[in-house]
């Protein structure tokens, strides 16, 4: 099967069966038993998918698009559709109740109340917090500002380990520059996998894993901040290597220069301005990150500010979160002031 | 003075789209001659330099480079060793924009140089001096310690030939060098193209498009057309009905002075 029609089938097969999984809920209004009872909802939602599969197949080859064809149809297609108002189309529809379904599903999951929000105790509840939160402690003070240094560093020796581990990686995972070497290309796609696979893990659970293996505190959190900081920047900087001019590779390779040469005087001039500016962000995000890690045990301000959260004591934790406003605020303003100045 | 340093046979390249850029071209280069190639937009001249030098592979036929086959060479290293011995300039200069004149020029040592060496940018006083007496040759050696992309078009060409003749080479490639030159300036750098390949003795392979310049610097001439050598001769004896024969049917000489 052709990519299109495959990502067509998928995406119609996927949104009939959240259809008839949402009626079918209504109607039958299944006890929490049965909706643990995963083989049959798996199988019931398999089965739903395949007919969606088949549904949207017979409609599209009977002409009428469905969504899935609408997004997926290679431009030469789209380009033949005529304008029409979306409520007189099939994949209109489609859309609209698409999303109506989710939406519906979403507000029941979330458990979504309005008399909750409106809530009397709960609202006294909250008010005692904002009262802590805006008459904050100042005798933590120095503790917090102690604690944040921590952070700070952390993000900062997570970003500088980084830099050279993706500086060399993001030339492995360009395609320019990997591209006529079968060797260079299968490491290519190796590396691909893995920094997609490491991306897609989120820095805190890194940092669970990390605290376990090297135990609680900010070494745990620094380790955490560099996986992702090497994946996240890796994936960042090759984009830069492949979206540099080919002039200068060309006239560095006519004169005879190995691969590492040509990378070295044809590619490095040309990306070091965008690496630069990108580590500064990164360190920027780092700082706010390891704040959030420090929630999960990383260590830092994170840290002090979950265990004060844990007693409640609110005062305090008003003195930390204004600290950690201050320097998130002042490295965004830092960074975006060194970034322009790159440009 | 005669004997053929290139002599290519019945050349073909098809690029990976399909595309049958060149159709069994064969021809000699003399030793010292500045040969110039012309054809319309897509004859494939670009592609025809860019194999001497195996920018670009080969599809089948032979490059007979002083005799010995480079055409047939495989491993990047006698690839490498291939380019060393050629130069070749580019339409857009392909300079490293943020790299010093100097360094540039320097660039062209790269083959001689180890890689720990060039990384460190530690290049020999040797190289140095010869980067600077090219300069000199081009006439922007005032220009040493400023960035390249500080340069106008005309200035930079320069810098890229000194760049070629670092290397000290023995074929120097051009494609089309001043195509993106005003007609004064393209004069200064076809200048220094002759005087590379009077004084130096350095064949020259150029790519043009302007005929009056063809006339003012070739002393042969070679006309692709549909990736097929067509005219093969002296540029002067390139008249009317070859004219139209090249570039096809209706197509008028236009003048740059
Ligand atoms: N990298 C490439 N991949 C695929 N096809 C190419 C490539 N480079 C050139 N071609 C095709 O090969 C043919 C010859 O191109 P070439 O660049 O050699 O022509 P040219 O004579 O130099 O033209 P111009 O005067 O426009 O520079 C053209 O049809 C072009 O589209
Ligand atoms: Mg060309």
């Amino acid at each position: 099967m052709s990519g299109p029609i495959l990502r067509r089938s998928v995406l119609d097969g996927i949104s009939f069966a959240t259809f008839v999984s949402a009626i079918l809920t209504i109607i039958v209004h299944p006890t929490r038993e049965q909706m643990l009872n995963l083989p049959i909802v798996a199988g019931i939602f398999l089965i739903s998918f395949l007919v969606g599969c088949l549904v949207s197949q017979i409609l599209n080859s009977m002409g009428i698009k469905t969504l899935g064809q609408n997004l997926f149809e290679p431009d030469y297609e789209k380009a033949k559709a005529e304008a029409k108002a979306w409520y007189r189309t099939f994949w209109g529809w489609h859309l609209f109740l698409f999303i109506l379904v989710l939406f519906v599903v979403g507000i029941n999951k979330t458990k979504f109340s309005v008399i909750e929000l409106l809530d009397q105790d709960g609202f006294a509840g909250a008010s005692r917090l904002f009262k802590g939160l805006f008459s904050p402690n100042w005798s933590i003070l120095p503790t917090a500002v102690y604690n944040i240094i921590e952070t700070v560093f952390m993000a900062f020796l997570a970003t500088m380990f980084a830099i050279p581990v993706a500086f060399i990686l993001s030339f492995m995972s360009a395609k320019n520059v990997v591209m006529g070497r079968p060797v260079s290309y299968a490491i290519y796609f190796v590396l691909k996998a893995i920094l997609n696979l490491t991306r897609s893990i989120e820095a805190l659970v890194w940092a669970i894993i990390f605290s376990v293996w090297v135990g609680i505190g900010p070494f745990a959190g620094m380790l955490a901040l560099m996986i992702h900081s090497i994946a996240s920047l890796t994936k960042q900087y090759a984009e830069m290597v492949e979206n540099v001019s080919d002039g200068p590779i060309e006239g560095v390779r006519s004169c005879g220069a190995n691969k590492l040469q040509t990378i070295w005087f044809a590619i490095v001039p040309q990306v070091i301005l965008p690496y630069i500016s990108f580590t500064v962000y990164r360190w920027d995000i780092n700082v706010r990150m390891a704040t959030i890690i420090g929630l999960v045990g990383g260590g830092g301000i994170g840290t002090m500010l979950i265990q004060y959260q844990g007693q409640a004591m609110w005062s305090e934790v008003g003195t930390i979160i204004f600290v950690i406003a201050i320097v998130v605020w002042a490295m965004d303003l830092a960074s975006s002031y060194i970034r322009e100045a790159l440009k | 003075m005669n004997e053929p340093v290139l002599r290519i046979k019945n050349l073909h390249k098809t690029y990976p789209n399909g595309v049958h850029a060149l159709k069994g071209v064969s021809f000699d280069v003399k030793k010292g001659e500045f040969l110039v190639i012309i054809g319309l937009s897509g004859s494939g001249k670009s592609t025809l330099l860019r194999c001497i030098n195996r920018l670009h592979d080969p599809t089948s036929g032979e490059i007979l480079f002083q005799g010995e086959d480079s055409a047939k060479l495989k491993t990047p290293n006698q690839i490498r060793t291939l380019r060393n011995r050629i130069g070749m300039i580019f339409q857009h200069f392909n300079l490293i924009p943020r790299h010093t004149v100097l360094g540039n020029v320097l660039v062209g040592k790269l083959g001689h140089t180890s890689t720990i060496r060039s990384l460190l940018g530690l290049f020999s006083d040797q190289d140095k001096a010869d980067s600077l007496r090219y300069l000199k040759l081009v006439g922007i050696a005032d220009k040493t310690h400023i960035r390249a992309d500080q340069l106008s078009g005309g200035q930079q060409q320069r810098v890229a030939i000194a760049r070629a003749l670092t290397q000290n080479p023995e074929v120097l490639l051009a494609d089309e060098p001043v195509a993106s030159l005003d007609p004064a300036t393209c004069h200064v750098v076809m200048d220094y193209l002759r005087k590379v390949n009077q004084e130096l003795g350095i064949t020259v392979i150029c790519n043009l498009h302007f005929l009056s310049l063809v006339r003012q610097y070739a002393t042969r001439v070679i006309a692709l057309k549909g990736g097929e050598v067509v005219y093969e001769g002296d540029p002067n004896n390139i008249d009317e009905a070859w004219f139209e024969k090249i570039y096809g049917e209706g197509a008028k000489e236009v003048h740059i002075n």
